[in-house]
């Protein structure tokens, strides 16, 4: 696909501007009613996916020139793909998040890429990852806890911890806690540990898809020597990216979220939570656990008309718009853990606010991901919890970063943290 | 066109350099609008760029930008939500400056007592909605849906929708209105200009309102509306909008003093004569006829599509070959919506009742499939909120209005049958969607209480083809020709045409009018209120000499 | 002097042109503190051809119009003239009922036509007009609706000039033009009816909303020639009850709860003394407002259309529910009157001699909109303004009127007076002078300022007033219509 290909998306755009909302039907306050962070942030039109089709439309006929505003409203999204699921709603003809993404890949394919991304991208070249770490350091977060080497042995489940869980020291208990839980279920696993890639979502999203493809076949290459046929991964954008993205380049190895995992065990009887946990908590939907995390169904067709002019797909499209992501197995898993009281913020689901990291915003635009980091912890403080948790490590650095310059009590949790706590009793 | 540095300095000096952009790719953000195809030359999908965008936080913003335009000469044009071709600047060889108001988005006060809220332009109606519902209220919500804003139905646009008949014309619903006018006072209306609140729209006197909110509103052609009251009317339901459901088939489960139909009849005679009797009456809620704006022919089976997460349009050949859809099809041809709420359970009961005796009366049935309870659900959540109004747009992206003469039932069913002739004729060729001649979708009244109907022609081309945009505009063409050889006066789509007119054309039509007075008066009302001329023709007059 | 009375003749004819000084003086004047003024002569055109060329005449001449419908007594000084020379154009021979349509419940009048005159014929089609309270008589429809007078039934007040649709109107200028949905179809009527298009939709046309401009305008910008008028259907049952209570402040919350759920048809709330005055005859009013309750809420519901009965019934049981709720006590009778009585005497237009003047021969109104809960504020300055000026607080009528479901509240004081006592003429004057200013300082809204208002309200709205003239110069630009009202004192 090309950008030339989302061309009669951006013609059929109506400028309704549902993407700039959630959908109305879930609305419940004036205060948390948006769905767009990018044009609530910045404002004009061109920073809502309509704006952004325009914008696209107007460079593939030539009315307008890369500047440096184009730049900046193409890539001051998280591509959280709220505006594809109010968008898709009631359209089955529009893909804005793809079109987005595409326009993305175009401007960096013709050297118009943002320049804090290209020194991330040099990184990532360089070291395999997405923080400019040092590639040999990336398995330390594993060290004595005596896992299983899939660069050396073989097992049929690998636990990928991704960059971030894997550099972050602030982070990477939960990392810890995951194989612990692993180990506690009596699952049979390893990691890839300094060998473990980057996954290349982050990549493929700031519009590097050459850059993914080489990371991607990498890793899957590197599971195929490993035997491995599940990968279980506790970030989001991880598990978007090998369970959305993989398979278009060949991938059949299944993927689990811990979360989807966890969930599992549970009902399988394989976890038992021996504490209480008082706290009332929040849950927040990462995106790309959430309405991005639907399962991939292979697609390769063309549109077709019928009744005159009626747009339908053949074959059959798959339709990705946020009804089937992993929205119950974190909440199944909260609700199970006991004292643990969940209350809800009122974007959530398909709905749910973006923490403001994803889509190479955190790298490039620090204002903007605390902004709209913010603005979550301002929903979730509404509701009264204690903590918000998530089930991915870019929205909890993201909350934690923000919270820094705010005056909030807010605790940040993982999902896996809590888990682990309920099921042992000394802490990380 | 570009605007002068000095002017852009003057502009940026009043809302600072984060909030206004001349830069091609933002200007060409507000030049695309929905429907300039059908009107601009080559089907481009852009209206003229305005010179800059520039985003007001406040009324006296608003003002000074007003005296700017007034400064250099360029025309001022307002937009909110925006939705249409109007929205945009209209003739390539004007300066026009857009003025989007999206950061003007307070609520600023519910008066839940006195049953009105006083909103910014970017407020709304889904927002405002959420929020009086807390307090036991609710709110008209324009027939264009819940992404629109207050500010603009009631005080520059249109302002009917399902709830009109029982909630009121959002014409009718404004009190106070804040009005900075094109030569940059600010007035404000009714007793708010007395400094005693915004309870009240009309007085002292003659209401100024008056030469500002009349049928269509100025749409933006006379200045800057920054904020308005509008009146709230009882919601007889839950505090929170709870829906369930998995979208796009999200589902408002039916609370006790409700009762939510899709209704037919077997003519159109008994069509207006089930509206006259529901008038008469004095039942229902919100009443509309939505759902046949997807075609009789095919949009049952589209809405049992919507109502299933796992369809696509990819279903619809099949099910419509299907003998239930088939006989459903059927059931459903000449059918409406309506939603009854009572205020006590004895209430809706006796509505209930009256209802089953209307539909005796007439010959009328519920229809049972569309009344189950997931699609009466639906429709309750479809219709209380109007979150859904990009279906519009459901089969190709491209939607345009035909029709919709307003008048009395009666009135309606004489052009009913013109319209669906006119839509099978035009789609036969297959540029079109050959959705069924009658995609006719309106209220149950315009005019609150009832009495005032009107039926809009759904007509779907494909914006990403020429051949059909240019059927699109041909049908248009042709709705008028059928229109006026009936004796029945143009509808909406003449006024979509008109936005692609030179002066003269506009001018013509205008003197050849029946009362070609009025636009006289209202160039003497431009002349007044807007001397340098830096409202656009959204707001029409004629000119001296014609 | 001779000329003119020529040209008139000319144009409505002879026996329609009066100057004879009775008529003159009738004219003068009315029951309001506005100074008179005699006319130089009062002429009754027949239709809409002759107040064309009245008004172009009156437009070459430089004279003044005053147009007036409904019959005497006037009380605001709306139509008492505001110069020398001016002809009063009396509508009164303009009284024909063009049409009345059953089925879309819309008839088109004159602005003769009477309210007395007007709902016994809607009566054999099934159908009645929304009433202000206890209209006198000969009070033209047209006349009470541009006014924008309250209407006893809120919940049909979907705006405040409801039930007036559309209107056929003679601008001061001498243009004419239709407002609403007329205004979009040819002059002929007949030929719109036969088109099908019926004057129902207010707005309009285009982007002006015409009639706006015309409702409160006091004759002002053009005079109208017939209008549109929405009714009801006729109930087949009709009940009243009543609601007591020792203040206001016990009622406020039910009258807001029953104008949300729009619950019963009238609904209006008056002290002992106004409905004592509504009542009773003049030796009967202050025994009657001394058993009658310090307040009362009026409450009607009716039966229309389909299962009449049953509506009646669930109206009433809701009615008792909600009562109930808020520790109040539904009466179906008070003071011993009967239902059907009450319903008679207050849901009618006015007996004669109008109801206000029964007691003492005079009457002034104060009135205003407000919100509901600021009632009790503007009757407490109205009762201390009254007590220190002597004016008997217990003589003031009260009368609380919800408008536009509720939003609004006509909240009017009745302060009668013997209009041939000096003193009490002297001491009223004050009274209302002194009070007027109270309240409007108070934020009560004048939104129809007749008389003294005028200068009151405008000064405080300079925005409001100088839309209003440019208003006046497009509609009216030689100031011929009724000059010196509002805030037009000249060109």
């Amino acid at each position: 696909m090309t950008l030339l290909n989302y061309r009669a998306d951006a013609l059929r755009c109506t400028r309704c501007s549902y993407c700039k909302w959630i959908p109305f039907d879930l609305m419940k306050s004036w205060r948390f009613s948006k769905g767009c962070p990018s044009v609530d942030y910045n404002h004009f039109h061109s920073y809502s996916a309509g704006g952004r089709l325009v914008t696209a439309l107007s460079l593939l006929d030539n009315r307008i020139e890369v500047t440096d505003r184009v730049i900046d409203s193409v890539f001051k999204c998280q591509l959280c793909g709220s505006c594809d699921v109010t968008c898709k709603m009631c359209r089955f003809d529009m893909e804005p998040l793809s079109a987005l993404r595409e326009l993305r890949f175009k401007l960096v394919e013709e050297g118009h890429a943002v320049p804090k991304h290209k020194s991330v991208m040099e990184g990532f070249r360089t070291q395999n990852n997405m923080l400019n770490k040092v590639k040999t350091k990336r398995g330390d977060w594993a060290d004595g806890l005596n896992l299983r080497d899939l660069s050396k042995d073989k097992a049929e489940i690998v636990f990928h911890a991704g960059c971030r869980y894997s550099y972050d020291n602030d982070l990477n208990h939960v990392a810890k806690a995951s194989v612990s839980i692993l180990q506690e279920a009596g699952v049979d696993f390893g990691i890839l540990g300094k060998e473990e890639n980057c996954c290349g979502g982050r990549a493929f999203n700031i519009g590097y898809k050459k850059d993914f493809v080489t990371a991607a076949t990498k890793n899957i290459k590197d599971w195929t020597n490993a035997g491995v046929k599940t990968v279980v991964t506790p970030c989001a954008d991880c598990y978007y990216t090998f369970k959305r993205l993989y398979p278009e380049i060949g991938s059949e190895i299944k993927v689990l979220h811990m979360v989807e995992f966890i969930d599992q065990l549970i009902k399988q009887g394989k976890l038992e939570f021996k504490n209480s946990v008082p706290m009332r908590v929040t849950y927040h939907d990462p995106c790309y656990l959430g309405r991005q995390g639907e399962p991939y169904i292979p697609w390769k067709g063309k549109e077709k008309k019928i009744f005159g002019q009626v747009v339908i797909y053949e074959p059959r499209k798959p339709r990705y718009n946020g009804a089937n992501g992993i929205y119950e197995p974190p909440r199944n898993i909260l609700r199970a853990i006991p004292g643990l009281e969940l209350v809800e913020m009122e974007r959530i689901k398909e709905a749910a606010w973006c923490c403001g990291a994803g889509g190479g915003v955190k790298e490039a635009y620090p204002d903007f991901f605390t902004w709209t980091a913010n603005e979550r912890i301002e929903e979730a403080s509404s509701t009264g919890a204690e903590a918000i948790i998530s089930a991915c490590p870019w929205c909890e650095r993201n909350f934690i970063d923000a919270m820094k310059e705010g005056d909030t009590n807010m605790k940040v949790f993982d999902v896996i943290e809590l888990v682990y706590k309920a099921i042992r009793k000394e802490d990380f | 066109m570009t605007l002068l540095k000095s002017a852009y300095q003057d502009l940026e000096d009043i809302v600072g350099p984060d909030y206004i952009s001349d830069d091609p790719s933002i200007q060409d953000s507000y030049a695309f609008q929905w429907l300039a195809e059908l009107v601009r030359p080559e089907q481009s999908h852009y209206m003229p760029r305005p010179v800059a965008v520039i985003m007001p936080a406040s009324t006296e913003e608003v003002q000074a930008i007003t005296m700017v335009c007034n400064k250099y000469h360029m025309k001022i044009k307002p937009i909110s939500t925006g939705w249409y071709h109007w929205a945009g600047p209209i003739k390539d060889e004007d300066d026009t400056l857009q003025v989007d108001l999206r950061r003007m988005n307070r609520i600023l006060e519910i008066d839940e007592k006195n049953m009105f809220a006083i909103v910014e332009p970017y407020v709304i109606c889904a927002q405002l909605q959420a929020e009086v519902m807390k307090r036991g209220l609710n709110i008209n919500i324009i027939g264009a849906g819940a992404s629109t804003s207050i500010v603009a139905s009631a005080c520059a646009y249109a302002g009917m929708g399902p709830s009109t008949y029982w909630m009121g014309h959002n014409s009718d619903n404004v009190l106070g209105m804040e009005w900075v006018t094109p030569s940059g006072e600010i007035i404000r209306t009714g007793s708010l200009g007395s400094g005693d609140g915004w309870f009240c729209s009309e007085g002292p006197g003659p209401s100024i309102r008056g030469i500002c909110r009349g049928f269509l509103g100025s749409r933006g052609g006379l200045g800057v509306y920054t904020k308005c009251a509008i009146k709230l009317s009882h919601w007889p339901g839950p505090k929170e909008f709870n829906v369930r459901g998995t979208l796009p088939a999200y589902r408002l489960p039916i609370h006790e003093n409700f009762r939510v139909y899709t209704l037919a009849v077997p003519s159109w005679d008994a069509w207006a004569d089930i509206y006259y009797k529901i008038y008469d009456n004095e039942i229902g809620y919100i009443f509309h006829r939505q759902f046949t704006l997807a075609g009789a022919d095919l949009g049952p089976a589209l809405w049992l599509i919507l109502n299933d997460h796992t369809k696509t349009l990819n279903d619809i050949e099949e099910m419509v070959k299907r003998s239930d859809i088939k006989e459903l099809t059927e059931e459903l041809r000449i059918s409406f919506q309506i939603i009854l709420a009572g205020r006590s359970l004895r209430d809706i009961e006796l509505q209930d009742k009256i209802l089953d005796q209307v539909l005796a009366e007439t010959g009328g049935w519920k229809v049972k499939r569309f009344c189950e309870d997931d699609m009466a659900e639906f429709t309750n959540v479809y219709l209380q909120r109007l979150g859904h109004k990009h279906l519009n747009f459901v089969w190709v992206g491209g939607y345009l209005g035909s029709w919709m003469q307003p008048g009395t039932p009666d009135f309606v069913k004489k052009y009913v049958p013109i319209a669906i002739k006119g839509l099978y004729r035009d789609a036969a060729g297959g540029l079109l969607v050959q959705c069924g001649g009658d995609a006719l979708m309106g209220c149950g009244s315009t005019v609150a209480g009832g009495g005032w109907s009107g039926l809009e022609q759904f007509v779907s081309y494909d914006p990403a083809d020429r051949e059909s945009i240019k059927a699109g505009t041909k049908h248009m063409e042709d709705a008028i020709t059928d229109a006026i050889s009936n004796g029945i006066p143009p509808g909406k789509e003449a006024i979509y045409l008109s936005l692609g007119y030179k002066d003269e054309k506009i001018w013509d039509t205008l003197a050849n009018s029946q009362q070609p007075i009025i636009f006289h008066f209202q160039r003497k009302i431009k002349e007044a209120f807007d001397p340098n001329d830096i409202g656009d023709r959204n707001y029409p007059t004629l000119p001296e000499d014609y | 002097m001779e000329k003119k009375k020529e040209h008139l003749d000319r144009i409505v004819g002879a026996e329609y042109v009066f100057d004879d000084p009775q008529t003159l003086e009738a004219y003068a004047k009315d029951l309001s503190f506005v100074l008179p003024i005699k006319p130089q002569f009062v002429v009754k055109p027949k239709d809409i051809d002759e107040i064309k060329m009245l008004t172009k005449w009156a437009n070459e001449k430089g004279t003044p119009l005053i147009p007036i419908s409904s019959g005497p007594p006037h009380f605001y000084g709306d139509t008492v003239p505001g110069a020398p020379g001016c002809i009063i154009v009396d509508l009164s021979r303009m009284n024909k009922i063009l049409r009345i349509d059953r089925r879309n419940r819309i008839i088109i009048i004159e602005p003769g036509v009477t309210y007395s005159q007007i709902q016994p014929e809607l009566v054999k089609y099934g159908l009645r007009v929304t009433m202000p309270l206890l209209p006198r008589g000969n009070k033209s429809v047209i006349a009470s609706l541009l006014e924008r007078q309250p209407t006893l039934i809120s919940r049909y007040n979907y705006s405040l000039p409801e039930p007036l649709r559309n209107c056929g109107v003679v601008w001061g200028c001498g243009d004419i033009s239709y407002t609403g949905h007329a205004g979009n179809g040819s002059y002929s009527l007949d030929e719109q009816w036969n088109a099908g298009h019926i004057p129902i939709d207010p707005r309009g046309p285009n982007a002006t909303d015409f009639m706006r401009l015309l409702t409160g305008a006091q004759g002002s910008l053009g005079i109208v020639v017939w209008a549109s008028v929405k009714c009801e259907v006729l109930p087949s049952i009709r009940k009243l009850f009543f609601i007591s209570a020792n203040k206001f402040e016990d009622l406020m919350d039910f009258s807001y709860r029953l104008q949300r759920l729009r619950l019963g048809d009238e609904l209006l709330l008056a002290n002992n003394k106004l409905l004592a005055t509504m009542l009773g005859n003049s030796d009967q009013v202050r025994d009657l407002k001394e058993k009658l309750p310090p307040w009362v809420m009026i409450i009607g519901i009716s039966g229309r259309a389909l299962l009449p009965d049953e509506k009646i019934d669930v109206q009433e049981k809701d009615l008792t529910d909600l009562v109930q709720q808020y520790g109040l006590n539904l009466q179906s009778e008070i003071v011993g009157i009967s239902n059907k009585e009450m319903i008679d005497t207050i849901l009618n237009p006015s007996t004669e001699p109008y109801w206000k003047l029964k007691y003492k021969g005079g009457c002034e109104d104060i009135f205003f909109l407000t919100t509901l809960e600021k009632v009790p504020h503007y009757i407490q300055i109205m009762n201390e303004t009254a007590n220190s000026l002597n004016y008997p607080v217990s003589d003031i009528g009260i009368y609380i009127q919800p408008q536009h479901q509720g939003v609004s509240n006509h909240c009017e004081f009745n302060l009668p007076f013997n209009p041939n006592d000096l003193k009490e003429l002297t001491k009223i004057k004050e009274l209302y002078s002194k009070v007027s200013e109270e309240l409007i300082k108070h934020g009560a809204y004048f939104s129809r300022p007749y008389g003294m208002w005028a200068n009151l309200v405008y000064n405080r709205d300079a925005q409001s007033t100088m839309v209003l003239r440019k208003i006046k110069k497009i509609f009216d630009p030689n100031y011929i219509m009724n000059p010196g009202k509002l805030c037009f004192k000249s060109l």
